[in-house]
């Protein structure tokens, strides 16, 4: 069990709070870069436009709906926020520290993620508006099929390791890193991170086809929270990816912090111009192929794991 | 500290299950009993059952949104947002609570000898490693069958949706009576495009 340095309790609010705002900015700025990179536009604005966006949201008004259920609709938007941040206490983000490198690290990121489905479906029941509910249905749907996917994906790079310890696996890969053990991995953890923030091909949440679906009645601070929990989930899951597949901290000449925060952002990046590229998929199509294809791709991944870590 | 914490998370585990039967909607009476099993984990972990407490998360945040769904649907109440009553049979249950507490009562507040269980013959300890050592490869095959057994099942009774071709497309009723095999029964033709209420 490798020795890890925990940030102290009272810190670990501010550091995971700092992550989540940070990387959602630098999701909103990679946003912007790729989509003027795919429209052949000039870059410029790209930083600052986000900001504007995020000025107008927060002055929105509120939309009033017919009964909605207000304590679920201001708690699901924190919900999201809080498992991104309880996700990212188990993420090592230098070498050997994190904010609670626990031996069952990746079940209490599993559990992370299962909750988020919970606050994302509660986010579009909340305001009892058809459009919104359905994107809450649907995005379910996608959900308990990529659920699957993730976890086959994470015991898999548990195997090598012997551990459920995020840290452990990250040292697992001093040799050879999972992204090259586990060609599978990789590819389809990005699938996972995509579903999980609903975005791309897999935003059938709040997609433009049903304006904005589980947002849509969600205004000012609360869509802006929104936003920005959602920007921060893909950073934890691009450095949960970044530490599963591609040796997390270890690396030469920079130090493990640098690596890890090389890594993540190339994740994100990677993340964003795949979503950016694909059109949406339809519910019907995508949960069959990822039950029939993708699911018993993870699952030859994992028996292979499985093969090659026995002794 | 953590005795006042552990009773905390008691009584808020208590609060949420008893907000299920009080709340008017199905949706928000599943997610009431998850937040209940969420503070009952986090017992179990203060319990040192760290992987139970987290896999109970885990499971719980998926069977409950699973539940909620399938409940909305066969409850017919158009998303769970119109108000309803989440008891029934008043008297049974009264009679299921009453005997209940005085279980738990009994539990609780009961003399029982101070007398720690001992392993004597050891074989809690060897069940303990045959299933996780010899004969583990075993017991994780058997879960793997249930799981293909669970899909098996449901892509054999599932009707393809509109955008397939239906299942039973060609099958045939088996007759009513074994000595009369014409006594098939009459099976209703569904109309084109699927607009038939349940």
């Amino acid at each position: 069990m490798p020795e890890v340095a925990h940030v102290h309790p009272l810190l670990a609010g501010v550091v995971a709070l700092a992550v989540l705002i940070g990387g959602a900015a630098v999701v909103a700025v990679f946003d912007e870069l790729v989509l003027s990179s795919i429209a052949g536009r000039s870059p410029s604005g790209s930083i600052t436009r986000p900001f504007a966006r995020l000025v107008t949201a927060l002055h929105r008004r509120p939309i009033p709906t017919e009964r909605p259920d207000v304590l679920l609709g201001i708690l699901a938007p924190a919900a999201y926020a809080s498992v991104a941040a309880m996700a990212f206490a188990v993420v090592p983000f230098g070498e050997a520290i994190a904010i609670a490198d626990v031996r069952t690290g990746i079940v209490l990121f599993g559990a992370a993620e299962a909750l988020a489905i919970v606050a994302i479906f509660l986010h579009g029941w909340s305001s009892n508006s058809h459009l919104s509910l359905i994107g809450a249905y649907r995005f379910v749907a996608l959900a308990l099929s990529y659920e699957l996917l993730s976890m086959f994906v994470l015991i898999a790079a548990a195997l090598p390791a012997e551990s459920l310890q995020v840290s452990a696996i990250v040292e697992s890969q001093g040799e050879l890193w999972n992204v090259v053990r586990q060609p599978l991995g990789l590819p389809l953890w990005i699938v996972v991170t995509m579903g999980v923030t609903f975005r791309g091909p897999l935003n059938l949440a709040d997609s433009r086809d049903l304006a904005t679906g589980t947002s849509l009645e969600v205004t000012g601070p609360r869509r802006v929270l929104w936003e920005v929990a959602r920007g921060g989930m893909l950073t934890v899951f691009a450095a949960m990816g970044a530490a599963m597949f591609l040796g997390g901290w270890l690396g030469p000449v920079l130090p493990g912090w640098a690596w890890m925060l090389v890594k993540t952002l190339a994740i994100m990046l990677l993340v964003i111009g795949v979503s950016q590229r694909f059109g949406r998929v339809r519910a019907d199509r995508v949960v069959p192929f990822i039950w029939t294809v993708l699911l018993p791709a993870s699952f030859i991944g994992l028996g292979a794991a499985g093969v090659e870590a026995l002794p | 500290m953590s005795d006042v914490l552990f009773v905390a998370f008691g009584l808020v585990a208590a609060w949420f299950g008893w907000r299920v039967f009080r709340v008017d909607s199905m949706v928000r009476a599943s997610f009431a009993l998850l937040a209940s099993f969420l503070a009952t984990s986090a017992m179990m972990i203060m319990l040192l059952a760290e992987y139970l407490g987290v896999a109970l998360i885990f499971m719980m945040a998926i069977e409950m949104t699973v539940m909620a769904l399938f409940m909305v649907a066969f409850m017919m109440n158009p998303a769970g947002l119109n108000p309803m009553v989440m008891v029934h049979q008043h008297r049974v249950s009264i009679a299921a609570g009453v005997v209940t507490t005085i279980g738990a009562a009994v539990v609780a507040f009961g003399e029982f000898p101070d007398r720690a269980a001992t392993d004597v013959t050891g074989s809690i300890a060897a069940l303990g490693t045959e299933l996780l050592g010899g004969s583990m490869l075993i017991f994780e095959s058997a879960g793997l069958a249930l799981l293909a057994t669970m899909l098996g099942a449901v892509i054999l009774s599932a009707r393809t949706s509109r955008f397939g071709t239906p299942a039973d497309e060609g099958s045939k009723a088996p007759p009513i009576h074994p000595d009369h095999p014409d006594s098939v029964p009459e099976i209703e033709e569904e109309e084109e495009g699927g607009h038939h209420c349940h």
